[in-house]
């Protein structure tokens, strides 16, 4: 069980003097469990694609198969809300969606339109504000409108998650937050996929990516660009360049230690890998590591 | 459904009618309405019917953004025929019960079926070949003679540009919010009209919280750039008339007075 994206063109404003073309030849697979990054400058056609997921949008050309299910088919007709279901989407600045009178109501929308029991409504409100740290007891009869910025985020993310989706795919969800918040709420998405949920995050940050993706992609011009694990993709430093996006600050400094003269790895990511082999690549020059 | 708004519209192109002056636009559309309720018969009404065709072609502009306008107002066209054909009274032609199709009816329907669909299609192409800017422009310089009578010709022409500026915003804005709730099982498009009516809540009250939100910071921005009214405000692009104005009112004045003739024929 997967999400398919088959050789996907997605053209906007088909025929007319404006059209653009968002997508082209876009191919993809999305495994269960997995955590996908997707990165590119503004414009490259990465908002483009994840409305693809839930069929929010469909393709011009090619196939967009969810768990076999194809959202272009006729058969996909009266599944939509089935489809809405497997895959949860959290746009960029979900709060702007936020209208109810209280916490509570506005995380029940999502499970209401599924037609959940009230009961099952109640449990799943409660579920998905405790999985993000809100006080259930506090919150609940407070209006979003009053609360803090970061909050409100995850109160619009409580009710995509109080839809049990089984994909979630995130469309920058640390824009705009501070860098405490951003971190909180990276190890809280972190801790989604630990406990079984694919994500699929699109994101800004190379850092983040770097951090948290099994799989990445790199998007440029409505095309992918490059494929792969991030350390595959870290490793290409003049292709991410071309595409805008640049590398991560610790694969950056690794590149300038290389430039200097020190021979170390390029392609490692994580913080303590990245710290033992400096450390190893000073003392095999011959300097002091302690130091 | 929100991409069949064809009013405010602008489609580049490099027309004749793109070319023009905004103000001989706007005054050739205006007399253009006035011709097209002068004529008061067939004859008359062709030729209306055969010079928008004309205009529209010298626009460039594809035909479909036409029957897009046009579409948008298939229900009021079709009110305006059927109400036209039944309440006119005269010589009846067909009876069914208490409705009644009168010659004078019919005549009516199709008088005011192309005029409406005329008007539409002409005054659109006054918003697909002006920016908005040089529209409000247009606008605020014919309104300066009625500036002496208290008429606020520049703040109306502002309110218009903001307003202008902001609707393919709102559309945008409106899109994405429809989708972020449908992506919550929101269903916008089956229901009946109480059901719909109420789906429509989890989008208007994000959208109007937002356009306010807008509102307060525009004018923030526009104050904190010393914006304080049209006094003493130069522009960057100064409109002046040219010979293709000149050309253009020419035949406008012939419009009228060929529609006044027609009224004789």
């Amino acid at each position: 069980m997967s999400l398919e994206v088959k050789h996907v063109f997605y053209t906007y404003q088909e025929g007319s003097p404006t059209e653009s073309h968002a997508l082209q030849d876009i191919c993809l697979n999305v495994d269960e469990g997995e955590f996908l990054g997707i990165v590119g400058h503004t414009g490259s056609g990465k908002s483009t694609l994840i409305q693809h997921l839930n069929g929010l949008l469909k393709p011009t050309k090619g196939d967009v198969l969810v768990d076999g299910l194809n959202i272009n088919r006729k058969e996909a007709k009266g599944k939509l809300k089935e489809l809405r279901m497997k895959v949860g989407i959290v746009f960029q600045y979900p709060e702007y969606q936020l209208f109810e009178e209280t916490v509570e109501q506005d995380i029940s929308f999502g499970p209401r339109n599924l037609g959940l029991s009230d009961t099952e409504v109640k449990q799943r409100v409660k579920e998905s504000m405790e999985l993000l740290k809100l006080d259930y007891k506090t919150l609940r009869k407070q209006s979003p409108f009053d609360l803090s910025g970061g909050q409100k985020r995850k109160v619009a993310i409580a009710g995509v998650l109080a839809m049990k989706p089984k994909y979630l795919v995130l469309d920058e969800p640390t824009a705009g937050l501070d860098p405490r918040g951003r971190e909180e709420f990276l190890e809280q998405i972190a801790m989604l996929h630990r406990q079984g949920m694919t994500i699929v995050m699109v994101s800004h940050s190379m850092d983040d990516i770097a951090r948290y993706a099994q799989q990445m992609i790199v998007m440029d011009h409505s095309r992918i660009k490059l494929q792969g694990t991030p350390q595959e993709v870290f490793s290409q430093p003049d292709v991410l360049d071309a595409a805008g996006v640049g590398v991560p600050s610790l694969t950056r400094l690794l590149l300038r230690l290389k430039e200097q003269g020190l021979d170390v790895r390029t392609d490692l990511i994580r913080m303590d890998e990245i710290k033992d082999e400096i450390l190893r690549a000073l003392a095999a020059r011959g300097g002091n590591p302690s130091c | 459904m929100l991409k069949d708004i064809t009013i405010g519209q602008y489609l580049p192109g490099h027309s004749f009618l793109h070319k023009l002056d905004p103000r001989t636009k706007i005054l050739a559309v205006m007399i253009y309405m006035i011709s097209l309720f002068i004529v008061n018969n067939f004859c008359g009404l062709g030729a209306m019917l055969v010079l928008s065709i004309a205009v529209v072609l010298v626009s460039k502009i594809p035909l479909k953004f036409f029957f897009r306008g046009i579409k948008a107002i298939v229900f009021i066209v079709l009110l305006t025929v059927a109400l036209q054909m039944f309440m006119t009274p005269g010589e009846p032609l067909w009876q069914w019960g208490f409705l009644t199709i009168t010659r004078e009816g019919v005549r009516q329907a199709i008088f005011m079926g192309t005029r409406l669909v005329l008007l539409v299609s002409v005054t659109s192409i006054l918003t697909l070949t002006t920016t908005p800017i040089s529209l409000t422009d247009g606008i605020e310089n014919l309104l300066k003679p009625f500036q002496r009578f208290g008429m606020p010709a520049h703040e109306l022409a502002m309110m218009m540009t903001i307003a202008l500026r902001f609707i393919p915003t709102l559309v945008e804005e409106t899109e994405k919010i429809m989708k972020a709730q449908s992506a919550r099982g929101a269903d916008f498009e089956s229901g009946n009209l109480i059901d719909r009516a109420k789906a429509m809540i989890p989008l208007l009250v994000p959208l109007f919280l937002n356009a306010f939100k807008r509102a307060d910071e525009l004018a923030i921005a526009m104050e904190a750039r010393c914006y304080h009214g049209g006094e003493n405000r130069t522009r960057l692009r100064a409109l002046q008339y040219g010979s293709r104005d000149a050309i253009t009112g020419v035949l406008c004045v012939c419009m009228v007075a060929g529609a006044v003739l027609t009224r004789f024929i």
